[in-house]
């Protein structure tokens, strides 16, 4: 037996074991294909710098071994017929497939209770959702089912599931991945991110999957990131601002004490703590809810029932292709889905556009400002809580829209900003895992990878905070 | 803002998308309380953005390259004859719907 087929043998039986308990943090997977990738990888001698990890892919990035649903009725059985540029690169790299995990459809949520198929639980508390919209891929890895796996964000959805599973989560910089067959939501925010079980894993995968891609207009033209540099006992001559917009006297006490004691840590490594500001902090949820679906009621449009996907067509009784597109869309979109497919027209409706979309342009750019302002002045790194609460339980906010979007106030401002961040395990609260973010400059992410290596060697993630 | 029921019904033609009463009902709610959240924007002057980035999009060279795809549209299309997709004809539009 080789090495991979062992490693795709124990992989299967790892992801079985912790499916079994109800963590369905998988929509497709099976031995089967984990084997063939194996055994072609072990003919062709594969020797990448990921030969032998199994990665687990949020079921919104195209592959063609798998469906591809986006965890949506419209898509449901799908089979791509082509594979993402990062998923390509993630098996050059010496890797296989583990199969596709679950997530909110279309990757619109923050709780994977908007997946078509069934929520996933998180591992620490099954009566709690994963967070989301990778809330499978981060239930996959805090699982032990994987150590690796593709997410993607759109307005935080790597971190704050990150966050509320206790693993490992990075958002690179808009361009830094190939978007590529990830499935269009907000083009101007899209970017595939990772996780892991801890940030040299996801750090690994990123530096392997990053780098131009002629496929992708948006790709920055850079050399892939590849591995990042061994941990650092040492944080001297690193400035780290602290907003003040993030720690609003009502933080949850389980945050604030986690963050705390994170910010006591770095500077115990030498690292300079300085306050700042980030006035436009604010605007960041209510500017992401228009930009956000105003794209994405663009991108969804492709979704008709013409040339993939369902077709309603009442067994061929509709005679007007126009209600073959409105019978299609109003039953294989899901309720949020659809919200914002709705919001996202009404704001770019004519008399609306001014108000809304291009108001929203106009703050988006105010906040990428705070950040450019703030690393200018010589600090290197903020860190903020990645949350305001632990994972809540399930039902508590799909009643209420707005209280669901709320969830990702502290993640969103660097998907509308464009720039680096990543959420690590700082501790545990009542055994809820609590993250903490790092946000970085334009093309920083080795920046916020070696502070994260360190704080992670000076912080125990599995201790309770008060 | 207030969301009414008939401009519910106007955005959904203009998405091309079936939106039943009760589910009307609820967006009518659901959107009037995102909208008038993010009202707040209007608090930010339009002096506070900074410059645009700069950076242009960068163009590939326009040359024909192989088809990526591993299955044609025949097998993916849910109906496709004599190398076209095929769907049902236009109807008449509606002048109070259509965009």
């Amino acid at each position: 037996m080789t090495d991979f087929v062992r490693a795709a043998r124990q992989a299967a039986q790892r992801i079985a074991a912790a499916e079994a308990k109800g963590t369905h943090a998988f929509l497709a997977w099976s031995e089967a294909a984990l084997l063939e990738q194996a055994e072609r990888l072990a003919a062709a001698g594969a020797a990448g710098p990921l030969a032998g990890e199994v990665v687990a892919v949020k079921d919104v990035i195209a592959d063609a071994l798998f469906p591809t649903t986006c965890a949506s009725k419209i898509l449901e059985g799908w089979r791509s017929p082509f594979e993402a540029t990062a998923v390509r690169r993630l098996r050059e790299a010496g890797a296989m497939v583990a199969g596709k995990t679950n997530c909110d459809e279309f990757a619109m949520g923050s709780s994977t209770e908007w997946s078509a198929f069934g929520p996933s639980r998180n591992p620490a508390d099954p009566a709690r959702v994963p967070g989301g919209s990778s809330g499978g891929s981060a239930a996959a890895v805090a699982s032990g089912a994987v150590t690796m796996a593709l997410g993607s964000e759109t307005g935080g959805s790597v971190r704050q599931p990150a966050a509320f599973c206790g693993v490992a989560g990075i958002k690179p910089t808009y361009g830094r991945v190939s978007r590529y067959g990830l499935v269009a939501f907000g083009s101007s925010l899209d970017q595939i991110g990772v996780l892991g079980k801890d940030v040299a894993s996801a750090a690994r995968l990123l530096g392997v999957i990053s780098g131009r891609d002629d496929r992708d207009a948006t790709s920055l033209d850079r050399i892939p990131l590849g591995d990042p540099a061994p941990a650092s006992r040492s944080l001297e001559g690193t400035v780290i601002g602290v907003p003040a917009e993030y720690f609003p006297a009502g933080l949850h006490p389980g945050v604030r004490a986690a963050s705390d004691r994170a910010l006591a840590r770095l500077k115990d490594l030498g690292a300079e703590l300085r306050d700042v500001s980030l006035p436009h902090t604010k605007y960041a949820v209510p500017a992401y809810y228009i930009v956000a679906p105003a794209e994405a009621s663009s991108n969804l449009a492709r979704y008709d029932g013409v040339r993939y996907g369902l077709r309603a067509d009442g067994g061929g009784g509709l005679a007007d292709v126009r209600a073959v597109y409105r019978a299609t869309r109003g039953r294989g979109f899901g309720p949020e889905v659809r919200r914002r497919i709705l919001l996202g027209t009404y704001v770019l409706s004519a008399g609306y556009y001014d108000a809304y979309y291009r108001k929203a342009q106009r703050v988006r750019e105010a906040i990428r400002a705070d950040f450019t302002r703030v690393f200018a002045q010589g600090v290197h790194a903020l860190f903020t809580p990645t949350t305001p609460t632990p994972a809540f339980r399930f039902g508590e906010r799909t009643a209420d829209p707005l209280a669901m979007y709320l969830s990702d106030v502290y993640v969103c401002t660097a998907n509308l900003a464009w720039v680096p961040a990543l959420s690590l395990p700082i501790g545990r609260d009542q055994g809820l895992p609590i993250g903490g973010q790092l946000i970085g400059a334009m093309e920083a992410e080795s920046t916020i990878i070696r502070i994260a290596l360190a704080l992670e060697r000076a912080v125990d993630a599995t201790a309770e905070v008060r | 803002m207030s969301v009414t029921r008939r401009d519910i019904a106007k955005i959904a033609a203009l998405a091309e998308l079936e939106v039943d009463d009760a589910a009307a009902a609820e967006l009518e709610r659901q959107l009037t309380r995102i909208l008038d959240y993010v009202a707040q924007l209007s608090e930010v002057g339009d002096d506070a953005a900074a410059a645009v980035d700069e950076r242009a999009a960068r163009l590939r060279r326009d040359v024909v390259a192989p088809d990526p795809l591993s299955r044609s549209p025949r097998e993916i299309a849910p109906a496709f004859q004599d190398g076209l997709f095929t769907v049902p004809r236009l109807g008449e539009l509606d002048r109070g719907d259509a965009p």
